[in-house]
């Protein structure tokens, strides 16, 4: 349920209660208002956590701001960093008292360690890099971060920022690259590369080209792969003729299917190659409807039988859209017969 | 088949609306709250609440701030008026969705407050940021702003074309949909864009491929449970989160609702009741209301089926009619 509290973190024997302090002598301690009678969702608060937010709401109650209140919303932050309100006071004073922010970009560094997947401590640092209009440290943070967890959606969240912000681009494909070559399955790195090109150089001609070889080596290594088709498909989007034009990937997926190999994916963008064919009344010897009728039963049936239903609505769909249009090119309309076909599958 | 253990979901559920929490989730009380009511009111169980019903009222109108510049709900009690005084767009969310599940008539919410606050929360490029105070901004608060102008029946909270913008421009090239634009497509936000389409009647402004690509997308995230990215782990949260997104995309019926129900029943968790994120985790009351939630989508046990986009049951859906109905009146 969120982070768990930090007071593990910090040295309990040393600790001395803010009320016992003779330097905070002069603060008022607050008590949170509780439900009443018979309190909802109530927290249990231990002895300490319950001193220190007493003495900060005690010093934002008369909007104290100085170099003890800012160690006190640490302790705060330490008990749980997932209060916005105590991060904007500590901004609050930060500001007021001009802190050094370099200073601050470490001490965030260590929160966000320790609390990588919160919302609060990534915006802080987004903040205080903002501040000091200095991202010479970001890249490197977020990759420290990324090596615990590769997938960290805020620490993406955040790279993606500062490169964008600061273009950062330099060196981020290899970075991507190498990401890559850890996990070839790590989705975040796949959009990371579609983001930096997408960005740069751009999908040209030629980049969607070395990019159509790249990502199809990475295929073939491991066909199970989604991250890599959805990423070919991404770079087809950039391809004029579409899907199922380009000679490289239909060579290759052919190819593929013919060793024997039956990765959903495969069979999923053939089935679209020839969706697309039907829908530009385009079908060829390879890509016409009674593949995709035959592709979508392998698929139903045996190798992705889990979306059996799915591919039945694909076929069907596919079929309405192959009879439609060449019902029109015939008469030039609705016959009943293929109405009532439509409606009939309609309710499949 | 796993047993659907009504009766210690319905226990764990109690606890944590009446017991002693932990300390992590102190910033965000309306919300468990929300979890914990709604979660209840899946199970049919309003009634095992109904003395408390006004006590439990009261309750979360003091989270209310009334105010036309930071006015909402927050979503902690931490901090009184006097020391801090900004609501939160979840707070709100979570209070008003609170509101409707206990049945309350509305009286007190300071609609106008609300949405003259709540457009101040909107940013240029039409993505919201959770709180004048100063937080992060993502499609999560894009869904909670939709949810609060529906609910308050006003429009004027939220400039709907700039969001529809943003939402279009976070369709990732696999189809599905980020937290905002270029970034990683997600579950949960792909759930957030589309039930704000939904709630602002613009489904319709995806093209039919764009549409096509979001259901393979969703569809491939079923392995048994959902899982919220490719190549990522099954999570009973996504249970609803993709569940719902299908369901409002008229796509529910292409995956194994079978396996699905299977996978959710197998995250029940033995020793406390509700459920976990999987079946070796611990439960939580996130997970227990997504599981559950997530559940009555399935329609093949007996509780309150959830109305996807809203995520409140049908019979708080029913109440907010009512509530339209006064104003109208």
């Amino acid at each position: 349920m969120g982070d768990s509290s930090d007071e593990e973190f910090q040295n309990s024997e040393s600790w001395v209660f803010y009320r016992n302090r003779d330097d905070w002598k002069d603060v008022e301690p607050v008590e949170q208002e509780d439900g009443g009678e018979y309190p909802v969702v109530s927290i249990s608060y231990t002895p300490k956590f319950k001193d220190v937010y007493d003495y900060l709401r005690g010093v934002m109650k008369i909007g104290e701001k100085s170099q003890r209140a800012l160690d006190l919303t640490a302790d705060a932050i330490a008990l749980n960093a997932a209060n916005y309100t105590v991060w904007q006071y500590r901004r609050d004073i930060l500001k007021e008292l001009k802190s050094d922010l370099a200073k601050e970009l470490k001490y965030i560094e260590k929160v966000i360690q320790r609390h990588c997947k919160n919302y609060q401590v990534w915006h802080h640092r987004r903040v205080i890099v903002e501040w000091l209009q200095d991202s010479s440290k970001e890249l490197k943070f977020t990759q420290g971060i990324l090596v615990f967890d590769a997938k960290n959606y805020h620490a993406w969240q955040h790279r993606q920022w500062a490169i964008k912000t600061f273009g950062l681009y330099e060196g981020e494909l290899e970075y991507v690259d190498s990401l890559l070559r850890d996990d070839i399955r790590n989705n975040s790195a796949w959009n990371q590369r579609y983001f930096v090109i997408n960005n740069t150089i751009g999908f040209v001609d030629d980049v969607v080209s070395k990019e159509v070889e790249y990502v199809l080596e990475k295929i073939e290594t491991v066909p199970l792969n989604e991250s890599a088709w959805n990423y070919l498909k991404g770079l087809l989007l950039h391809d004029k003729g579409g899907l199922s034009n380009n000679v490289k990937v239909t060579t290759f997926c052919e190819d593929l299917y013919m060793s024997g190999n039956r990765s959903p994916f495969l069979l999923a963008l053939i089935v679209d190659m020839c969706d697309e064919r039907i829908s530009n009344k385009a079908e060829d010897d390879k890509y016409n409807l009674k593949r995709a009728s035959e592709l979508c039963h392998e698929l139903a049936t045996t190798v992705d039988p889990i979306r059996c239903r799915y591919w039945e609505y694909m076929s069907t769909t596919i079929s309405k859209k192959a009879g439609c249009e060449s019902g029109e090119d015939a008469e030039g309309g609705d016959g009943p017969e293929e109405a009532a076909a439509a409606g009939a599958s309609h309710d499949v | 088949m796993i047993l659907f253990n009504v009766k210690e979901h319905v226990k764990y559920n109690m606890f944590v609306l009446t017991h002693s929490l932990p300390q992590s989730v102190d910033p965000i009380k309306c919300t468990i709250a929300f979890f914990t009511l709604s979660s209840l009111d899946v199970l049919d169980m309003m009634d095992s609440i109904e003395e408390k019903k006004e006590h439990y009222i009261n309750w979360i109108y003091r989270f209310q701030i009334e105010d036309e510049n930071v006015g909402g709900f927050k979503n902690d009690q931490c901090f009184e008026n006097d020391i801090a005084k900004c609501a939160h767009i979840a707070g709100t969310y979570s209070a008003l969705n609170n509101l409707l599940i206990l049945g309350d008539d509305f009286k007190r919410v300071d609609r106008v407050s609300i949405i003259k606050s709540l457009r101040q929360l909107q940013l240029d490029d039409g993505s919201f940021i959770g709180s004048k105070k100063g937080t992060e901004n993502d499609m999560r608060f894009v869904y909670c702003a939709a949810c609060i102008c529906y609910i308050l029946n006003d429009w004027s909270g939220m400039d709907v074309e700039k969001a529809v913008d943003y939402i279009l421009k976070s369709i990732s090239y696999d189809g599905a949909i980020a937290q905002g634009p270029e970034l990683e497509s997600h579950g949960g936000s792909t759930y957030c864009a589309v039930a704000t389409l939904f709630l602002t009647k613009n489904l319709d402004r995806l093209s039919s491929k764009q549409r096509d690509n979001l259901i393979r997308w969703v569809v491939n995230r079923q392995l048994e449970g959902f899982q919220g990215r490719p190549n990522k782990m099954w999570d009973s949260c996504y249970t609803f989160w993709l569940g719902a997104t299908l369901k409002m995309l008229d796509a529910y019926e292409y995956i194994d609702q079978e396996r699905l129900e299977n996978f959710v029943l197998s995250t029940q968790c033995y020793r406390s009741g509700g459920f976990g994120k999987n079946s070796s985790s611990d439960a939580d009351p996130m997970h227990t209301y997504l599981a559950l939630s997530g559940l009555s989508l399935l329609k093949t046990h007996k509780c309150n089926e959830v109305m996807p986009a809203l995520n409140i049951t049908y019979r708080a859906y029913d109440h907010l009619q009512n509530v339209h109905e006064a104003w109208r009146g």
